[in-house]
């Protein structure tokens, strides 16, 4: 295996005014677990599809496992699970198993298959009788028939219910622990924090920043608290430890911070009441704020 | 490859839709045709020969048409053929798979038309004269294969199916398949005698006479196919730009 698995040097893709792709640079290095984290419309699945092959850069260059996609994907080093992909009506489960398996040189045992994405049952069930989660189990099945050096997962989990997400990932974990690559696009920063060695941020097209789960994080302002406060009280917020940015909307203030306790800490030391308090963690949309700002 | 074709044949086996229109429909206008007409005078091969001939031929266009176009149509919508592009098959091997899954879908059409001429009519051929039916016809269908592709590339989901079967009536009243082309209007006998719907029964109709067949049949159909692949070729490239 070669040491970088995925390679973009600026990439761009335009559909046509739209630069769905514009310039990205990406290194991914063998065995890492990563994911593409990015909201709505910031050129994931453009990405995805440009390292599968499926579409060509208007400019820059893309090496999968040190050649270009077209080619990885033909000598069968590559699985995916893609965000609009299909499966064959009207077969068995385990015949479309079995096909894909022997279109690979190297696959898993059947049985195996099966089992890992909990379909031993519904082997002779229809594809097209499916529930949408049985068919996501089954596309995860066809995406690991083939033993692949690298895993790409484009919005894998968006069908399945919260059960399945945890068996899903844990799967996904395992075969990353057997040295594999994975790549997963995503827009649950949930998902990108407790699944991957590295998260990419995009947007636009681009990279905005990369790092570990924490390193984003921390990055994108940590946590929010929310209280309620009159025009006086509103005095030197922004100095308190720990707080990146102050808003507010009515009554409400909203402190964006790196440290929550200290913030809460400092936030009581200095009043007798914190009304309507409430702390949490930054969602997606908040860190994109954060970041983009 | 091999087993990409048997899926394709197992998935021919439980559609319904294609079983009852493809196979039930040629028998019942058999039926109904040569014991409405069969016990007319009229010079050639008897009707009962003639019709079996038509009947298969329309069965066999309509099996091949039906394995290639819907279905295209309907793995173009569900996002099948994008996952097997990302799937190391070549795309070469997976059209190959559905033109020959198509073509050999002709043979039930086939065989059973011709089981009942044998079993309601007594018709009787020589055993040289059955093979050569049965690979003319087969053979035959690849232009039709190849219109199927076409229509599953300019369609959608929804529609394949209308268009495909429309085709399929005026390919089968206009080639002559369902009444002589001489008892067509004479303005209609000129583009009978252009279509792969009347070329192709007219494979079988020679052989069931007695002759050989025509080299001329064979070159409109061969004409044909290689226009209608163009087309689907075409259909590929314009399906995959939009995407």
């Amino acid at each position: 295996m070669t040491e970088i698995a995925v390679d973009f040097t600026g990439v761009t893709r335009t559909f046509g005014a739209v630069r769905a792709v514009d310039g990205l640079d990406l290194t991914i290095a063998a065995g890492q677990t990563v994911a593409l984290l990015g909201p709505n419309g910031a050129g994931k699945s453009t990405t995805v599809s440009l390292l599968l092959g499926l579409l060509t850069p208007d400019a820059g260059r893309i090496a999968v496992l040190g050649r270009p996609p077209g080619q990885t994907v033909a000598a069968g080093q590559v699985g995916a699970m893609l965000q609009n992909g299909g499966l064959m009506p009207g077969v068995p489960v385990a015949g479309l198993i079995e096909l894909t398996r022997r279109l690979y040189p190297n696959p898993r045992p059947l049985a195996d298959l099966l089992a890992d994405a909990d379909l031993t049952g519904l082997a002779r069930r229809r594809v097209d009788k499916l529930s949408g989660g049985q068919s996501q189990r089954l596309r995860f099945a066809l995406a690991v028939a083939g033993d692949p050096d690298l895993l790409v997962l484009d919005e894998p989990t968006a069908a399945m219910d919260v059960a399945s997400r945890r068996t899903f990932w844990a799967n996904i974990r395992g075969y990353a622990e057997q040295g594999r690559t994975v790549l997963f696009a995503t827009h649950y920063l949930e998902e990108a924090d407790e699944n991957a060695d590295r998260v990419v941020v995009i947007a636009g097209g681009r990279v905005l920043t990369e790092g570990t789960p924490a390193e984003i994080k921390r990055a994108a302002g940590g946590s929010t608290v929310r209280f309620s406060a009159g025009g006086a009280g509103r005095a030197g917020l922004e100095r308190l430890p720990g707080v990146t940015a102050v808003e507010t909307r009515g009554p409400a203030v909203t402190l964006r911070t790196r440290d929550a306790e200290a913030t809460v800490r400092a936030l009581f030391a200095a009043r007798d009441r914190v009304p309507d308090l409430e702390v949490s963690g930054v969602d997606l949309e908040d860190a994109f704020l954060a970041l983009t700002r | 490859m091999f087993y990409l074709l048997r899926l394709e044949i197992r998935r021919m086996l439980a559609d319904k839709r294609f079983l009852i229109l493809m196979l039930c429909l040629p028998i019942g206008m058999y039926l109904l045709f040569t014991n409405l007409f069969g016990n007319q005078p009229q010079s050639g091969p008897p009707a009962a020969l003639e019709l079996m001939i038509s009947m298969a031929a329309m069965g066999s266009i309509g099996a091949a048409m039906m394995t290639t176009g819907p279905r295209i149509a309907q793995e173009r919508g569900n996002g099948w053929l994008r996952q097997l592009k990302i799937m190391p098959i070549r795309p070469g091997t997976v059209i190959g798979a559905k033109l020959l899954s198509a073509m050999l879908s002709a043979i039930p059409a086939i065989a059973l038309v011709d089981l009942t001429a044998v079993l309601d009519h007594g018709v009787r051929l020589s055993a040289g004269q059955w093979l050569g039916i049965g690979a003319l016809l087969l053979l035959g269908t690849a232009p039709f294969a190849a219109l199927g592709a076409v229509i599953g590339y300019l369609t959608d989901d929804a529609s394949a199916f209308a268009v495909m079967y429309g085709l399929l009536i005026f390919l089968s009243a206009i080639g002559g398949l369902w009444m002589p082309v001489s008892a067509l209007p004479s303005a209609l006998r000129d583009i009978a005698r252009v279509l792969p719907s009347n070329r192709l029964a007219d494979l079988g109709w020679r052989i069931v006479e007695g002759q050989a067949p025509l080299a001329a049949d064979g070159l409109v159909l061969a004409a044909w196919l290689a226009g209608f692949t163009g087309l689907a070729v075409l259909g590929y490239r314009r399906a995959n730009v939009a995407r």
